[in-house]
């Protein structure tokens, strides 16, 4: 462990995480500060779900140490997992449940009281426009309406940090406009977010830093103009993207 | 900004579960709503089922008081039998869904990134599992104890027997919950199907061996029921909960009260310690079997094997290629499926076991009637594990196209011909086995050509009609959104799946037992004659036409089903 932080963000310190002979994350060494809306890109494979899986502690590093808001996961997760909100790239929700039963389920979860509760929630719901289907039972949504539901889910505890998995994927423009000002909103009042995404111009428009892992190692980061010099491409984040994960797909 | 959640200081068990009790609620509500029908048929079925066993149950154990000396001596090991067998049988089911719901499921992903304490995840996936793969037994096993109860006459016992049955079901629920923790934690991914490989040839050498060493000597059926008796006395021994319930219902059944009570409180308290134990165990060490069930490290690296050719093309060489293609998938999903296949091993490694011993039974079959009504009895062993089978395994393959019915739906092909598929895949399946059983059968007890031909044509159209049955229902009542096997045929859909069945091979096998029957009374060893022939072949042809009309009932539902 190499060092502490105290504020709200997340901290990954020489990981490293295999799959049996199979290094997913090696020597992964990463700090994404409080107020801070970082991307994480990578190609298919390349670790970026194992990176997230390692922060919310879904997996344990092989090595290395992983923090959220100054609590080590692991040792003591149950104080980080309060702080954070998890959004998977395929996100889980009970499906006999109705949206407002699941909200509410997670709202007595991170142990809200009734009033914070609706008062958040009924912001929430204009936000992102999920009122119309909100008592119907969510084995009946279309995938938009499920995502949309389980964005709702994962800001109601206002949570210090997010981290989110191909957070557009299924919504519609208007939700992706909506979604992208939470995420600047969130960023804005001290929140932290990480989003992993192949959707290279959200992160272009939206992260104040953006890292690119390729085969299981950090190969860039830093903020778009860096990454710009450092790639020797001026002009969009793909052209950088291409050719700073070259390497793995020629190999 | 830093949010204002805490982690909790209470469990959120109790959440959990009233969460999953208004999923419960909404599902029963909207069951009502929409097909009533559909709820009705069940409940008037599983209700038919029930009571029928009660029956059955009773009538049995009236015709052993009346016997009482053969009460005495078998009754207890019986028991003892009967409940270590549950306690086998449940461990493994419930270590089975225990490792699927805390090690395989978008849900414990979700739920370990919530502020729940591992302890809350394994409690609410323990008491999940307990219910999952207890219900069914509970479902069959009531009526049994009361039946029993209905001997002894007093009220108080149908309390009591119906609490020992409720007070045994979590000790194998907390060993099937350390298995499937055990597994995860130290058991490599890859080292999994050879595990289970291993595992299921062990189990069946060691059965192999016991029954061996129960041979019918030389000795005598007396001499051999001594010793037979002492060796079974290892299921007697104080530390086996089989022992316990056994142990108690017999004291109750001799009014001996106070004693029943205090086997009745030894199982309970041991139940609950067990689960208390296993919880504590399993959520102490969790996050590391999580993570090792999750990166396990199997590459999944294999040779492709041709579409439609291999092993599958020549087993499907009868279909046209497009069906071909989509039973040939059918078939290596199941056998790359080591859960999957271990239990068909099982089932019918130990219906071998049992057929390959009949001749140490040493029964005089030329001087007895018994020469037709043991292979009867085989007939109905085979037909019955069959019917559970098809209800576990066959049942459950349409839904499990849910998710790709993207693919299947639109596929150049008729929809209802992907249940023909479904259809082939375990008609040849089934069929191979079950005849294969029925030939060792036959050559085991040297039946007559003439009933061996017979009891094939009965096992074949049997076949028929449970895969029929098992295929269309799966159509008419799908679970297209879940992705657990066990948990499709533990739904409604499958319950009704499984009382139909029963009763397709009830009146399937009524029929061939009149003819049994009637064969008996005729001079021995002679060929059967018109009336048992015709007979034999109404039995066939009910089971032929109802796997028939139940396929295309399922078949028009499914071409005109919006997914």
């Amino acid at each position: 462990m190499t060092h502490e932080i105290d504020d709200c963000g997340i901290l990954l310190a020489s990981v490293r995480k295999s799959y049996g002979d199979k290094v997913a994350v090696e020597d992964l060494s990463l700090e994404v500060r409080r107020g801070e809306l970082f991307a994480f890109l990578g190609p298919n494979g390349a670790g970026k779900t194992t990176t997230i899986k390692l922060i919310v502690g879904l997996l344990q590093p092989d090595h290395g140490v992983v923090q959220v808001c100054g609590h080590r996961i692991g040792s003591n997760g149950l104080a980080a997992k309060a702080q954070l909100a998890y959004v998977p790239d395929q996100p889980f929700i009970y499906e006999k449940l109705t949206g407002r039963e699941f909200l509410y389920f997670v709202a007595e979860m991170y142990g809200m009281s009734r009033v914070r509760r609706d008062d958040i929630l009924d912001r929430l719901v204009a936000l992102l426009d999920i009122g119309e289907f909100m008592d119907r039972l969510t084995e009946r949504y279309s995938h938009g309406m499920k995502q949309r539901v389980v964005l709702a889910a994962a800001l109601l505890h206002e949570p210090s940090v997010l981290v989110i998995d191909e957070p557009m994927v299924g919504l519609d423009p208007r939700t992706v406009r909506a979604v992208k000002d939470i995420f600047v909103e969130q960023t804005r009042r001290g929140g932290t977010v990480f989003m992993s995404t192949h959707t290279l111009d959200i992160a272009e428009a939206v992260a104040d830093r953006i890292g690119i892992i390729n085969r299981g190692r950090l190969v860039a980061v830093g903020e778009l103009h860096e990454l710009k010099q450092r790639a020797q491409r001026q002009h969009s984040l793909e052209e950088v993207f291409l050719q700073l994960t070259e390497t793995g797909a020629n190999e | 900004m830093s949010s204002t959640a805490t982690a909790p200081t209470r469990p959120l068990v109790g959440l959990l579960l009233r969460t999953k009790l208004r999923g419960i609620a909404n599902r029963v509500y909207h069951t009502v709503d929409e097909a009533p029908v559909r709820l009705s048929a069940a409940a008037i079925l599983v209700g038919l089922v029930w009571f029928g066993l009660y029956q059955l149950f009773s009538s049995l154990f009236g015709q052993i008081n009346n016997t009482p000396l053969e009460a005495t001596v078998a009754l207890p090991l019986v028991f003892n039998f009967f409940f270590l067998a549950m306690l086998i049988m449940l461990t493994m089911s419930n270590a089975i869904i225990a490792y699927s719901a805390l090690f395989n499921r978008a849900e414990a992903v979700y739920l370990l990134t919530a502020p729940l304490t591992p302890r809350d995840v394994v409690t609410l996936k323990y008491l999940e599992t307990l219910a999952l793969s207890s219900w069914s037994f509970v479902l069959l096993g009531l009526p049994l104890m009361l039946a029993m109860a209905d001997q002894a006459g007093e009220p108080v016992f149908y309390v009591l027997f119906i609490a020992f049955f409720l007070a045994f079901i979590p000790i194998p629920g907390a060993l099937g919950l350390i298995l499937a923790w055990l597994t995860a934690r130290y058991v490599p991914r890859k080292a999994v199907r050879w595990a289970v490989t291993g595992c299921v040839v062990i189990g069946l050498s060691l059965i192999l061996v016991a029954v061996r060493s129960m041979q019918f000597g030389h000795s005598g059926a007396e001499l051999w029921l001594r010793d037979f008796f002492r060796r079974m006395s290892f299921v007697e021994s104080v530390f086996l909960p089989n022992n316990w319930v056994a142990q108690g219902i017999d004291h109750a059944l001799y009014g001996q009260l106070y004693e029943s009570l205090m086997y009745l409180l030894v199982t309970f308290a041991n139940g609950l310690f067990l689960s208390w134990l296993a919880v504590m165990i399993v959520a102490a060490r969790f996050d590391r079997a999580f993570d090792r069930a999750s990166a396990g490290g199997a590459s999944g690296r294999r040779a492709a094997a041709p579409a439609s050719g291999g092993l599958a093309g020549m087993a499907f060489w009868y279909l046209t290629t497009p069906l071909r293609l989509v039973a040939a998938k059918d078939l290596r999903t199941f056998l790359r499926d080591p859960l999957q296949w271990s239990q068909l091993a099982i089932l019918f490694g130990l219906l071998a076991l049992y057929l390959t011993n009949m001749p140490t039974l040493r029964l005089e079959f030329g001087q007895t009637n018994w020469f037709l009504a043991i292979p009867f009895l085989n007939l109905c062993a085979v037909s019955l594990i069959l019917a559970t089978f098809t209800c576990r395994f066959v049942f459950p393959l349409v839904s499990l196209e849910g998710q790709k019915l993207w693919l299947m739906g639109v596929l150049p092909m008729e929809r209802g011909r992907i249940l023909l598929a479904k259809f082939a895949f375990s008609m040849t399946v089934t069929t191979v086995v079950a005849v294969a059983a029925m030939v060792l059968a036959a050559i085991m007890l040297k039946l007559a050509l003439v009933w061996t031909c017979i009891h094939l044509v009965i096992t074949i159209s049997i076949c028929f009609g449970l895969c029929g049955f098992a295929v269309g229902l799966g159509a008419r009542m799908p679970s297209f959104n879940q992705p657990n096997a066990a948990r499709i045929a533990n739904g409604v859909g499958g319950t009704v799946n499984l009382l139909a069945s029963v009763a397709l091979v009830a009146a399937t096998l009524g029929g061939v037992g009149v003819a049994t029957y009637h064969s008996t009374l005729s001079p021995l060893r002679s060929l059967p004659d018109t009336s048992t022939l015709l007979l034999c072949g109404a039995a066939a042809s009910l089971s032929v036409t109802s796997g028939l009309l139940a396929l295309r009932y399922g078949a028009r539902h499914f071409a005109r089903a919006e997914i």
